[in-house]
Protein backbone atom coordinates (compact mmCIF):
# COMPACT_ATOMS: atom_id res chain seq x y z
CA UNK A 1 0.00 0.00 0.00
CA UNK A 2 2.38 2.67 1.18
CA UNK A 3 4.88 1.59 -1.82
CA UNK A 4 1.54 2.48 -4.66
CA UNK A 5 1.23 5.78 -2.69
CA UNK A 6 5.12 6.20 -2.79
CA UNK A 7 4.72 5.48 -6.63
CA UNK A 8 1.53 7.64 -7.36
CA UNK A 9 3.59 10.42 -5.68
CA UNK A 10 5.94 10.18 -8.10
CA UNK A 11 3.83 9.59 -11.32
CA UNK A 12 2.24 12.58 -10.40
CA UNK A 13 5.10 14.63 -9.66
CA UNK A 14 6.43 13.78 -13.11
CA UNK A 15 3.09 15.03 -14.99
CA UNK A 16 3.49 18.16 -13.34
CA UNK A 17 6.66 18.81 -14.58
CA UNK A 18 5.74 17.71 -17.99
CA UNK A 19 2.95 19.92 -17.87
CA UNK A 20 4.96 22.28 -16.54
CA UNK A 21 5.81 25.15 -19.61
CA UNK A 22 2.00 23.92 -20.91
CA UNK A 23 0.70 25.67 -18.04
CA UNK A 24 2.86 28.56 -18.12
CA UNK A 25 1.71 29.37 -22.45
CA UNK A 26 -1.39 29.55 -20.31
CA UNK A 27 -0.53 31.46 -17.65
CA UNK A 28 1.30 34.10 -19.83
CA UNK A 29 -1.29 34.50 -22.35
CA UNK A 30 -3.70 35.07 -20.07
CA UNK A 31 -2.07 37.85 -18.06
CA UNK A 32 -1.76 41.09 -19.53
CA UNK A 33 0.44 43.55 -20.50
CA UNK A 34 1.44 44.91 -17.15
CA UNK A 35 1.30 41.65 -14.90
CA UNK A 36 3.24 39.71 -17.38
CA UNK A 37 6.18 42.60 -16.26
CA UNK A 38 5.86 41.66 -12.66
CA UNK A 39 7.38 38.43 -11.48
CA UNK A 40 6.45 34.62 -12.06
CA UNK A 41 3.46 34.08 -10.41
CA UNK A 42 1.11 31.23 -11.78
CA UNK A 43 -2.19 32.58 -11.34
CA UNK A 44 -3.05 35.26 -13.56
CA UNK A 45 -4.92 37.99 -11.34
CA UNK A 46 -6.95 39.90 -14.19
CA UNK A 47 -7.34 36.41 -16.46
CA UNK A 48 -8.16 37.77 -20.06
CA UNK A 49 -8.42 36.44 -23.52
CA UNK A 50 -7.83 39.97 -25.14
CA UNK A 51 -3.63 38.99 -25.63
CA UNK A 52 -5.09 35.49 -27.24
CA UNK A 53 -7.52 37.25 -29.40
CA UNK A 54 -5.11 39.80 -30.44
CA UNK A 55 -2.32 37.85 -31.31
CA UNK A 56 -4.32 35.74 -33.79
CA UNK A 57 -5.85 38.56 -35.70
CA UNK A 58 -3.60 41.21 -35.66
CA UNK A 59 -0.35 39.67 -36.34
CA UNK A 60 -2.34 38.35 -39.02
CA UNK A 61 -2.22 34.36 -37.62
CA UNK A 62 -4.51 33.49 -39.98
CA UNK A 63 -1.89 33.56 -42.87
CA UNK A 64 0.66 31.96 -40.80
CA UNK A 65 -1.47 29.24 -39.98
CA UNK A 66 -2.99 28.57 -43.65
CA UNK A 67 0.63 29.08 -44.55
CA UNK A 68 1.76 26.09 -42.15
CA UNK A 69 -1.00 23.95 -42.46
CA UNK A 70 0.28 23.80 -46.92
CA UNK A 71 3.32 23.13 -45.93
CA UNK A 72 2.60 20.37 -43.36
CA UNK A 73 -0.41 18.90 -46.03
CA UNK A 74 1.81 18.55 -49.03
CA UNK A 75 4.65 17.13 -46.98
CA UNK A 76 2.26 14.26 -45.58
CA UNK A 77 0.50 13.76 -48.31
CA UNK A 78 3.98 13.60 -50.52
CA UNK A 79 5.59 11.25 -48.21
CA UNK A 80 2.89 8.89 -48.57
CA UNK A 81 2.56 8.88 -51.96
CA UNK A 82 5.81 8.51 -52.91
CA UNK A 83 7.19 6.15 -50.16
CA UNK A 84 4.20 3.28 -49.82
CA UNK A 85 5.29 2.80 -53.69
CA UNK A 86 8.86 2.33 -52.88
CA UNK A 87 7.73 0.27 -49.55
CA UNK A 88 5.44 -1.71 -51.57
CA UNK A 89 8.27 -1.84 -54.45
CA UNK A 90 10.71 -3.39 -51.76
CA UNK A 91 8.64 -5.82 -49.63
CA UNK A 92 6.99 -7.20 -52.56
CA UNK A 93 8.34 -6.88 -56.37
CA UNK A 94 11.50 -9.26 -57.02
CA UNK A 95 14.00 -6.64 -59.41
CA UNK A 96 17.91 -6.64 -59.39
CA UNK A 97 19.27 -4.01 -56.68
CA UNK A 98 16.10 -4.44 -55.04
CA UNK A 99 18.15 -4.51 -51.70
CA UNK A 100 21.28 -1.88 -52.34
CA UNK A 101 18.65 0.22 -52.96
CA UNK A 102 16.46 -0.41 -49.54
CA UNK A 103 20.08 -0.34 -47.70
CA UNK A 104 21.19 2.65 -49.42
CA UNK A 105 18.12 4.61 -48.46
CA UNK A 106 18.44 4.07 -44.96
CA UNK A 107 21.89 5.17 -44.78
CA UNK A 108 21.17 8.49 -44.65
CA UNK A 109 19.66 8.20 -41.42
CA UNK A 110 23.23 8.98 -40.30
CA UNK A 111 23.61 11.96 -42.13
CA UNK A 112 23.78 15.21 -39.77
CA UNK A 113 21.17 17.90 -40.54
CA UNK A 114 23.56 20.56 -40.46
CA UNK A 115 26.13 18.81 -43.09
CA UNK A 116 23.51 18.85 -45.71
CA UNK A 117 21.06 22.19 -45.17
CA UNK A 118 23.67 24.73 -46.84
CA UNK A 119 23.59 22.57 -49.93
CA UNK A 120 20.30 22.56 -49.73
CA UNK A 121 20.02 26.12 -50.04
CA UNK A 122 22.18 26.30 -52.55
CA UNK A 123 20.11 23.69 -54.31
CA UNK A 124 17.15 25.73 -53.78
CA UNK A 125 18.58 28.82 -55.20
CA UNK A 126 19.68 26.86 -58.90
CA UNK A 127 16.73 25.48 -59.11
CA UNK A 128 15.19 28.58 -58.85
CA UNK A 129 12.86 27.12 -55.79
CA UNK A 130 14.41 29.35 -53.22
CA UNK A 131 11.38 31.62 -50.73
CA UNK A 132 9.02 28.93 -52.40
CA UNK A 133 6.87 26.15 -50.64
CA UNK A 134 8.20 23.70 -53.41
CA UNK A 135 11.46 24.58 -52.21
CA UNK A 136 11.30 23.37 -49.15
CA UNK A 137 8.57 20.33 -49.31
CA UNK A 138 10.90 18.58 -51.40
CA UNK A 139 13.69 18.32 -48.68
CA UNK A 140 10.92 17.57 -46.18
CA UNK A 141 9.82 14.75 -47.66
CA UNK A 142 13.27 13.80 -48.65
CA UNK A 143 14.03 14.35 -45.20
CA UNK A 144 11.64 11.56 -44.06
CA UNK A 145 13.17 8.63 -46.61
CA UNK A 146 14.43 6.58 -44.72
CA UNK A 147 11.97 5.96 -41.30
CA UNK A 148 9.02 5.88 -44.00
CA UNK A 149 10.62 3.70 -46.25
CA UNK A 150 11.98 1.35 -43.46
CA UNK A 151 8.24 1.10 -41.57
CA UNK A 152 6.21 0.87 -44.77
CA UNK A 153 8.58 -1.78 -46.34
CA UNK A 154 8.11 -3.58 -42.91
CA UNK A 155 4.44 -3.06 -42.64
CA UNK A 156 3.73 -4.54 -46.72
CA UNK A 157 6.25 -7.57 -45.78
CA UNK A 158 3.78 -8.65 -43.07
CA UNK A 159 1.06 -9.21 -45.54
CA UNK A 160 0.46 -12.42 -45.79
CA UNK A 161 1.13 -13.70 -49.57
CA UNK A 162 -1.97 -15.14 -50.25
CA UNK A 163 -4.00 -12.10 -50.40
CA UNK A 164 -1.35 -11.21 -53.23
CA UNK A 165 -1.91 -14.67 -55.09
CA UNK A 166 -5.71 -14.44 -54.90
CA UNK A 167 -5.71 -10.88 -56.15
CA UNK A 168 -3.46 -11.96 -59.08
CA UNK A 169 -5.76 -14.93 -59.82
CA UNK A 170 -8.57 -12.46 -60.20
CA UNK A 171 -6.58 -10.73 -62.44
CA UNK A 172 -5.79 -7.41 -60.72
CA UNK A 173 -2.70 -6.05 -61.92
CA UNK A 174 0.32 -4.52 -59.52
CA UNK A 175 -1.26 -1.31 -59.40
CA UNK A 176 -4.74 -2.81 -58.28
CA UNK A 177 -3.00 -5.39 -55.90
CA UNK A 178 -1.04 -2.51 -54.35
CA UNK A 179 -3.82 0.00 -54.27
CA UNK A 180 -7.27 -2.81 -53.04
CA UNK A 181 -5.09 -4.78 -50.99
CA UNK A 182 -1.95 -3.80 -49.27
CA UNK A 183 -2.92 0.33 -48.42
CA UNK A 184 -5.90 -0.53 -46.54
CA UNK A 185 -4.48 -3.83 -44.90
CA UNK A 186 -1.85 -1.66 -43.79
CA UNK A 187 -3.71 1.38 -42.74
CA UNK A 188 -2.09 1.73 -39.01
CA UNK A 189 1.18 2.20 -40.12
CA UNK A 190 0.02 4.95 -43.22
CA UNK A 191 -1.14 6.62 -40.06
CA UNK A 192 1.41 6.52 -37.72
CA UNK A 193 4.05 7.85 -40.83
CA UNK A 194 1.55 10.72 -41.32
CA UNK A 195 1.68 11.32 -37.92
CA UNK A 196 5.22 11.32 -37.43
CA UNK A 197 5.66 13.85 -40.62
CA UNK A 198 3.57 16.10 -40.03
CA UNK A 199 4.12 16.70 -36.38
CA UNK A 200 7.73 17.73 -36.97
CA UNK A 201 6.64 19.57 -40.77
CA UNK A 202 4.75 21.83 -38.29
CA UNK A 203 7.49 22.74 -35.54
CA UNK A 204 10.75 22.75 -38.40
CA UNK A 205 12.12 25.71 -37.92
CA UNK A 206 15.93 25.52 -39.05
CA UNK A 207 15.52 24.75 -42.73
CA UNK A 208 12.27 27.32 -43.12
CA UNK A 209 14.33 30.08 -41.63
CA UNK A 210 17.12 29.80 -44.18
CA UNK A 211 14.84 29.17 -46.86
CA UNK A 212 12.09 31.87 -46.28
CA UNK A 213 12.63 35.06 -46.69
CA UNK A 214 9.09 36.63 -47.71
CA UNK A 215 7.29 37.53 -44.49
CA UNK A 216 3.85 36.72 -46.55
CA UNK A 217 5.18 32.70 -46.60
CA UNK A 218 6.27 32.55 -43.08
CA UNK A 219 5.12 28.82 -40.97
CA UNK A 220 4.15 29.33 -37.68
CA UNK A 221 7.21 28.86 -36.30
CA UNK A 222 8.90 31.80 -37.98
CA UNK A 223 5.79 34.45 -36.74
CA UNK A 224 6.80 33.16 -33.73
CA UNK A 225 10.58 33.97 -34.17
CA UNK A 226 9.92 37.13 -35.83
CA UNK A 227 7.51 38.08 -32.75
CA UNK A 228 10.46 37.61 -30.31
CA UNK A 229 13.14 39.49 -32.26
CA UNK A 230 10.76 42.65 -32.82
CA UNK A 231 11.58 45.72 -30.76
CA UNK A 232 9.77 45.09 -27.41
CA UNK A 233 8.61 41.40 -27.82
CA UNK A 234 6.15 40.55 -24.85
CA UNK A 235 5.82 37.39 -23.00
CA UNK A 236 1.93 37.78 -23.04
CA UNK A 237 1.82 37.70 -26.92
CA UNK A 238 5.08 35.07 -27.29
CA UNK A 239 2.72 32.59 -25.41
CA UNK A 240 -0.44 33.23 -26.73
CA UNK A 241 1.42 32.68 -30.09
CA UNK A 242 3.06 29.20 -28.85
CA UNK A 243 -0.24 28.32 -27.25
CA UNK A 244 -2.09 28.67 -31.20
CA UNK A 245 1.23 26.52 -32.28
CA UNK A 246 1.10 23.93 -29.98
CA UNK A 247 -2.92 23.33 -29.37
CA UNK A 248 -3.54 21.31 -32.84
CA UNK A 249 -0.54 19.15 -32.29
CA UNK A 250 -2.15 18.21 -28.83
CA UNK A 251 -5.29 17.08 -30.25
CA UNK A 252 -3.79 15.65 -33.08
CA UNK A 253 -1.58 13.67 -30.73
CA UNK A 254 -4.74 12.69 -28.15
CA UNK A 255 -7.17 12.03 -30.54
CA UNK A 256 -4.43 9.64 -32.57
CA UNK A 257 -1.79 8.78 -29.61
CA UNK A 258 -1.80 4.96 -30.60
CA UNK A 259 -0.42 5.40 -33.72
CA UNK A 260 2.59 7.46 -32.36
CA UNK A 261 3.50 4.55 -29.87
CA UNK A 262 3.24 1.68 -32.74
CA UNK A 263 5.62 3.96 -34.97
CA UNK A 264 8.24 4.57 -32.58
CA UNK A 265 8.37 1.42 -31.58
CA UNK A 266 8.41 -0.09 -34.87
CA UNK A 267 11.01 2.28 -35.50
CA UNK A 268 13.35 0.79 -32.81
CA UNK A 269 12.96 -2.62 -34.12
CA UNK A 270 13.73 -2.10 -37.20
CA UNK B 1 6.78 -17.04 -70.43
CA UNK B 2 8.05 -16.86 -66.34
CA UNK B 3 11.13 -14.84 -67.49
CA UNK B 4 8.28 -12.01 -69.32
CA UNK B 5 6.34 -11.91 -65.79
CA UNK B 6 9.23 -11.65 -64.18
CA UNK B 7 10.11 -8.47 -66.31
CA UNK B 8 7.38 -7.30 -66.13
CA UNK B 9 7.64 -7.68 -62.18
CA UNK B 10 10.79 -6.24 -62.28
CA UNK B 11 10.15 -3.27 -64.47
CA UNK B 12 7.07 -2.37 -62.24
CA UNK B 13 9.50 -2.17 -59.27
CA UNK B 14 11.83 -0.11 -60.99
CA UNK B 15 9.18 2.34 -62.19
CA UNK B 16 7.22 2.73 -57.87
CA UNK B 17 11.10 3.14 -57.23
CA UNK B 18 10.97 6.15 -59.07
CA UNK B 19 9.19 8.86 -57.40
CA UNK B 20 11.33 8.14 -54.44
CA UNK B 21 14.47 7.60 -56.17
CA UNK B 22 14.48 10.78 -58.16
CA UNK B 23 13.99 12.91 -55.03
CA UNK B 24 16.98 11.01 -53.45
CA UNK B 25 19.32 12.00 -56.83
CA UNK B 26 18.21 15.29 -56.33
CA UNK B 27 17.85 16.17 -52.40
CA UNK B 28 19.97 13.37 -51.54
CA UNK B 29 23.11 12.64 -53.76
CA UNK B 30 23.88 15.91 -54.96
CA UNK B 31 23.50 17.67 -51.17
CA UNK B 32 25.57 15.28 -50.16
CA UNK B 33 28.38 15.81 -53.07
CA UNK B 34 28.33 19.49 -52.84
CA UNK B 35 28.46 19.27 -49.15
CA UNK B 36 31.49 17.19 -49.66
CA UNK B 37 33.20 18.90 -52.18
CA UNK B 38 32.52 22.04 -50.54
CA UNK B 39 34.17 21.03 -47.54
CA UNK B 40 37.93 20.72 -49.38
CA UNK B 41 37.30 24.41 -50.55
CA UNK B 42 37.11 28.07 -49.53
CA UNK B 43 34.18 29.98 -50.40
CA UNK B 44 32.09 32.72 -48.97
CA UNK B 45 29.15 31.95 -50.63
CA UNK B 46 28.81 35.06 -53.24
CA UNK B 47 32.20 34.84 -55.26
CA UNK B 48 31.60 32.86 -58.44
CA UNK B 49 34.49 30.84 -57.63
CA UNK B 50 35.52 28.36 -55.17
CA UNK B 51 39.11 27.69 -53.86
CA UNK B 52 40.69 24.52 -53.49
CA UNK B 53 42.45 23.66 -50.50
CA UNK B 54 42.39 20.37 -50.37
CA UNK B 55 41.95 18.96 -46.38
CA UNK B 56 43.15 22.12 -45.20
CA UNK B 57 39.30 23.13 -44.12
CA UNK B 58 39.93 19.98 -41.83
CA UNK B 59 43.43 20.82 -40.60
CA UNK B 60 42.37 24.22 -39.39
CA UNK B 61 39.20 23.05 -37.84
CA UNK B 62 41.31 20.39 -35.88
CA UNK B 63 44.34 22.32 -34.83
CA UNK B 64 45.77 24.90 -37.93
CA UNK B 65 43.70 27.80 -37.50
CA UNK B 66 44.35 29.86 -34.33
CA UNK B 67 41.37 31.45 -34.12
CA UNK B 68 39.02 28.77 -35.08
CA UNK B 69 40.39 25.88 -33.68
CA UNK B 70 40.12 27.00 -29.81
CA UNK B 71 36.54 27.66 -30.51
CA UNK B 72 35.92 24.01 -32.25
CA UNK B 73 37.75 22.62 -29.61
CA UNK B 74 35.66 24.16 -26.70
CA UNK B 75 32.69 23.71 -28.78
CA UNK B 76 33.30 19.99 -29.21
CA UNK B 77 34.15 19.75 -25.50
CA UNK B 78 30.68 20.80 -24.64
CA UNK B 79 29.15 18.60 -27.15
CA UNK B 80 30.61 15.92 -25.05
CA UNK B 81 29.15 16.73 -22.21
CA UNK B 82 25.59 17.23 -23.25
CA UNK B 83 25.88 13.95 -25.37
CA UNK B 84 26.79 12.46 -21.95
CA UNK B 85 24.40 14.25 -20.09
CA UNK B 86 21.83 14.30 -22.19
CA UNK B 87 21.22 10.39 -22.72
CA UNK B 88 22.22 9.78 -18.84
CA UNK B 89 19.61 11.98 -17.22
CA UNK B 90 17.02 10.54 -19.87
CA UNK B 91 17.89 7.03 -18.62
CA UNK B 92 17.82 7.90 -14.65
CA UNK B 93 14.66 9.06 -15.11
CA UNK B 94 12.81 7.37 -17.57
CA UNK B 95 13.17 4.07 -16.72
CA UNK B 96 12.18 4.32 -13.54
CA UNK B 97 9.18 6.07 -14.59
CA UNK B 98 8.55 3.32 -17.03
CA UNK B 99 9.03 0.86 -13.79
CA UNK B 100 6.05 2.68 -11.90
CA UNK B 101 3.85 3.13 -15.28
CA UNK B 102 3.80 -0.61 -15.38
CA UNK B 103 2.82 -1.55 -12.00
CA UNK B 104 -0.27 0.92 -12.31
CA UNK B 105 -3.27 0.28 -13.63
CA UNK B 106 -5.73 3.01 -12.84
CA UNK B 107 -4.81 5.97 -14.78
CA UNK B 108 -2.36 4.30 -17.15
CA UNK B 109 -3.23 6.01 -20.49
CA UNK B 110 -3.84 9.46 -18.65
CA UNK B 111 0.11 9.33 -17.43
CA UNK B 112 1.25 7.85 -20.31
CA UNK B 113 -0.81 10.62 -22.94
CA UNK B 114 0.20 14.12 -20.40
CA UNK B 115 4.10 12.02 -20.32
CA UNK B 116 3.98 12.07 -23.98
CA UNK B 117 3.05 15.65 -24.58
CA UNK B 118 6.72 17.47 -24.69
CA UNK B 119 7.87 15.19 -27.45
CA UNK B 120 4.84 15.81 -30.05
CA UNK B 121 5.10 19.65 -29.39
CA UNK B 122 9.15 19.86 -29.46
CA UNK B 123 10.05 22.86 -31.47
CA UNK B 124 9.94 26.75 -31.02
CA UNK B 125 7.18 27.03 -29.14
CA UNK B 126 8.23 25.15 -25.96
CA UNK B 127 11.98 26.55 -26.42
CA UNK B 128 10.39 30.08 -25.70
CA UNK B 129 8.13 28.83 -22.77
CA UNK B 130 11.22 27.54 -21.09
CA UNK B 131 13.15 31.01 -21.68
CA UNK B 132 10.20 32.80 -20.11
CA UNK B 133 10.69 29.97 -17.25
CA UNK B 134 13.95 30.41 -16.55
CA UNK B 135 14.91 34.23 -16.93
CA UNK B 136 15.34 36.17 -13.63
CA UNK B 137 11.96 37.17 -13.23
CA UNK B 138 10.33 33.96 -14.41
CA UNK B 139 8.53 31.26 -13.27
CA UNK B 140 11.49 28.58 -11.99
CA UNK B 141 13.15 31.65 -9.32
CA UNK B 142 9.23 32.17 -8.33
CA UNK B 143 8.96 28.88 -7.26
CA UNK B 144 12.18 28.66 -5.41
CA UNK B 145 11.30 31.67 -3.50
CA UNK B 146 8.25 30.67 -2.84
CA UNK B 147 9.73 27.27 -1.66
CA UNK B 148 11.70 29.13 0.73
CA UNK B 149 14.94 27.89 -1.29
CA UNK B 150 15.64 31.73 -3.09
CA UNK B 151 18.89 30.95 -2.38
CA UNK B 152 18.76 28.75 -5.12
CA UNK B 153 17.39 31.33 -7.14
CA UNK B 154 19.57 32.49 -10.47
CA UNK B 155 19.15 36.71 -10.27
CA UNK B 156 20.95 36.69 -13.75
CA UNK B 157 18.45 34.13 -14.86
CA UNK B 158 19.68 30.76 -15.71
CA UNK B 159 20.18 31.09 -18.87
CA UNK B 160 22.02 34.64 -18.20
CA UNK B 161 24.55 33.33 -15.62
CA UNK B 162 27.47 31.13 -17.78
CA UNK B 163 27.75 28.04 -14.80
CA UNK B 164 24.14 27.10 -15.51
CA UNK B 165 23.34 27.90 -18.88
CA UNK B 166 24.40 24.69 -20.29
CA UNK B 167 23.64 22.41 -17.16
CA UNK B 168 19.86 24.26 -17.71
CA UNK B 169 19.94 23.26 -21.62
CA UNK B 170 20.92 19.57 -20.44
CA UNK B 171 17.98 19.44 -18.50
CA UNK B 172 15.08 21.20 -21.31
CA UNK B 173 16.63 18.84 -23.58
CA UNK B 174 16.20 15.20 -21.08
CA UNK B 175 13.26 17.01 -20.46
CA UNK B 176 12.17 16.58 -24.15
CA UNK B 177 13.58 12.90 -24.48
CA UNK B 178 11.88 11.50 -21.65
CA UNK B 179 8.54 10.34 -23.40
CA UNK B 180 10.08 8.41 -25.80
CA UNK B 181 12.87 6.74 -23.20
CA UNK B 182 9.82 5.87 -21.17
CA UNK B 183 7.46 4.42 -24.18
CA UNK B 184 10.38 2.54 -25.09
CA UNK B 185 11.27 0.92 -21.42
CA UNK B 186 7.56 0.21 -21.50
CA UNK B 187 7.36 -1.78 -24.10
CA UNK B 188 10.08 -4.18 -23.04
CA UNK B 189 8.87 -4.29 -19.85
CA UNK B 190 5.42 -6.37 -21.19
CA UNK B 191 7.39 -8.14 -22.77
CA UNK B 192 9.12 -9.75 -20.25
CA UNK B 193 7.99 -13.27 -19.19
CA UNK B 194 6.27 -12.56 -16.01
CA UNK B 195 7.25 -16.57 -14.62
CA UNK B 196 11.43 -15.05 -14.44
CA UNK B 197 9.92 -12.76 -11.96
CA UNK B 198 7.72 -14.90 -10.25
CA UNK B 199 10.46 -17.33 -9.83
CA UNK B 200 12.91 -14.51 -8.30
CA UNK B 201 10.16 -13.98 -6.26
CA UNK B 202 10.54 -17.90 -5.18
CA UNK B 203 14.11 -17.53 -4.46
CA UNK B 204 13.46 -14.76 -1.78
CA UNK B 205 14.67 -11.64 -4.39
CA UNK B 206 13.21 -8.62 -3.15
CA UNK B 207 11.48 -5.71 -5.22
CA UNK B 208 14.86 -3.85 -5.69
CA UNK B 209 16.75 -6.84 -6.20
CA UNK B 210 14.31 -8.01 -9.09
CA UNK B 211 15.32 -5.10 -10.88
CA UNK B 212 18.31 -4.82 -10.62
CA UNK B 213 19.55 -8.41 -11.46
CA UNK B 214 16.48 -9.42 -13.75
CA UNK B 215 14.39 -6.75 -15.50
CA UNK B 216 17.32 -3.78 -15.76
CA UNK B 217 19.95 -6.67 -17.49
CA UNK B 218 17.05 -7.54 -19.95
CA UNK B 219 16.08 -4.24 -20.74
CA UNK B 220 19.78 -3.43 -21.78
CA UNK B 221 19.12 -3.76 -25.43
CA UNK B 222 16.60 -0.93 -24.78
CA UNK B 223 19.03 1.23 -23.05
CA UNK B 224 21.20 0.43 -25.81
CA UNK B 225 19.01 2.10 -28.40
CA UNK B 226 18.04 4.88 -25.89
CA UNK B 227 21.57 5.99 -25.56
CA UNK B 228 22.07 5.42 -29.50
CA UNK B 229 19.15 7.73 -29.94
CA UNK B 230 19.77 10.71 -27.72
CA UNK B 231 23.78 10.55 -28.39
CA UNK B 232 22.81 11.36 -32.33
CA UNK B 233 19.99 13.69 -31.16
CA UNK B 234 22.67 15.54 -29.15
CA UNK B 235 25.39 15.88 -31.26
CA UNK B 236 23.49 17.08 -34.70
CA UNK B 237 20.55 18.88 -32.85
CA UNK B 238 21.52 22.60 -32.43
CA UNK B 239 17.96 24.07 -32.85
CA UNK B 240 17.38 24.59 -29.02
CA UNK B 241 20.87 26.07 -28.85
CA UNK B 242 20.03 28.42 -31.96
CA UNK B 243 16.37 29.58 -29.91
CA UNK B 244 17.37 29.64 -26.46
CA UNK B 245 20.85 30.89 -26.39
CA UNK B 246 22.18 31.35 -29.28
CA UNK B 247 25.53 30.18 -27.78
CA UNK B 248 25.60 32.62 -25.07
CA UNK B 249 26.53 33.70 -22.85
CA UNK B 250 30.12 34.59 -23.93
CA UNK B 251 29.71 31.34 -26.06
CA UNK B 252 29.44 28.97 -23.14
CA UNK B 253 26.71 26.80 -24.29
CA UNK B 254 28.36 27.10 -28.15
CA UNK B 255 28.20 23.58 -29.46
CA UNK B 256 29.47 22.03 -32.84
CA UNK B 257 26.28 21.80 -34.37
CA UNK B 258 25.98 25.66 -34.04
CA UNK B 259 29.13 26.63 -35.06
CA UNK B 260 28.87 24.70 -38.40
CA UNK B 261 25.57 26.57 -38.69
CA UNK B 262 27.37 29.62 -37.87
CA UNK B 263 30.08 29.39 -40.18
CA UNK B 264 27.55 28.51 -43.06
CA UNK B 265 24.69 30.96 -42.48
CA UNK B 266 26.20 33.80 -39.91
CA UNK B 267 29.37 34.32 -41.90
CA UNK B 268 29.69 38.08 -42.48
CA UNK B 269 31.25 37.53 -45.97
CA UNK B 270 34.21 35.63 -44.46
CA UNK B 271 34.92 32.57 -46.51
CA UNK B 272 33.55 29.90 -43.96
CA UNK B 273 31.16 27.93 -45.54
CA UNK B 274 33.62 25.38 -46.66
CA UNK B 275 34.95 25.03 -42.71
CA UNK B 276 31.21 24.31 -42.49
CA UNK B 277 30.51 21.53 -44.49
CA UNK B 278 34.42 20.39 -42.95
CA UNK B 279 32.77 20.70 -39.56
CA UNK B 280 29.67 18.96 -40.14
CA UNK B 281 31.32 15.60 -41.98
CA UNK B 282 34.04 15.18 -38.64
CA UNK B 283 30.37 15.08 -36.85
CA UNK B 284 28.78 12.67 -39.65
CA UNK B 285 32.25 10.36 -39.02
CA UNK B 286 32.24 10.92 -35.05
CA UNK B 287 28.23 9.59 -35.21
CA UNK B 288 29.19 6.55 -37.42
CA UNK B 289 31.71 5.67 -35.72
CA UNK B 290 29.79 5.70 -32.29
CA UNK B 291 26.94 4.06 -34.02
CA UNK B 292 29.24 1.08 -34.72
CA UNK B 293 31.21 0.82 -31.46
CA UNK B 294 26.83 1.17 -29.66
CA UNK B 295 25.96 -1.97 -32.09
CA UNK B 296 29.59 -3.84 -30.91
CA UNK B 297 28.85 -3.49 -27.61
CA UNK B 298 25.08 -4.54 -27.76
CA UNK B 299 25.57 -7.50 -29.63
CA UNK B 300 28.48 -8.59 -27.02
CA UNK B 301 26.24 -8.46 -24.23
CA UNK B 302 23.15 -10.09 -26.06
Amino acid sequence: MKARVVMYAMLVAYALISLYPFLLMVSGALKDSKEILLDGHFIPSNPTLSTLVSTWSDLHFFTYFGNSLIVTGFTTVGVLVVYALAGYAFAVLRFPGNRLLYGMFLSLLFVPGVTVLLPVVILQQNLGLIGTFPGIILPFINGTAPLSIMLLTNSFRSVPGELKESARCDGAGELRTFWSIYLPVSRPALITIALLTAVPTWNEYVLTRVSLNDAALYTLPLALQNLNSSTAPQENVLMAASLIIVIPVIILFVALQRYFVNGLQGAVKG
Amino acid sequence: MAARVRGREALTGYIFVLPALALFAVMGVYTVGYGLLLSFARWNGFSPKWTWVGIGNYLDLLYNDPTIAPLVQGAALRTLVVMIGVPLLTVVIGFPLAVALNRITWLRSAFRTVYFLPHVTAGIALFYAWTYALQPEGSINFILHSLGLGSLAQPQGWLGNPATALPTLIVVMSWSAVPVAMVLYLTGLQSIDQSLIDAARVDGAGGLRTMTSIIWPLLLPITGAVIMLNVRDAMQGFQIFLLMTNGGPGGHTLVLGLESYNLAFVNAGRPTLGLSSALGWIMFVVALLLAWVNLRVLRSRT
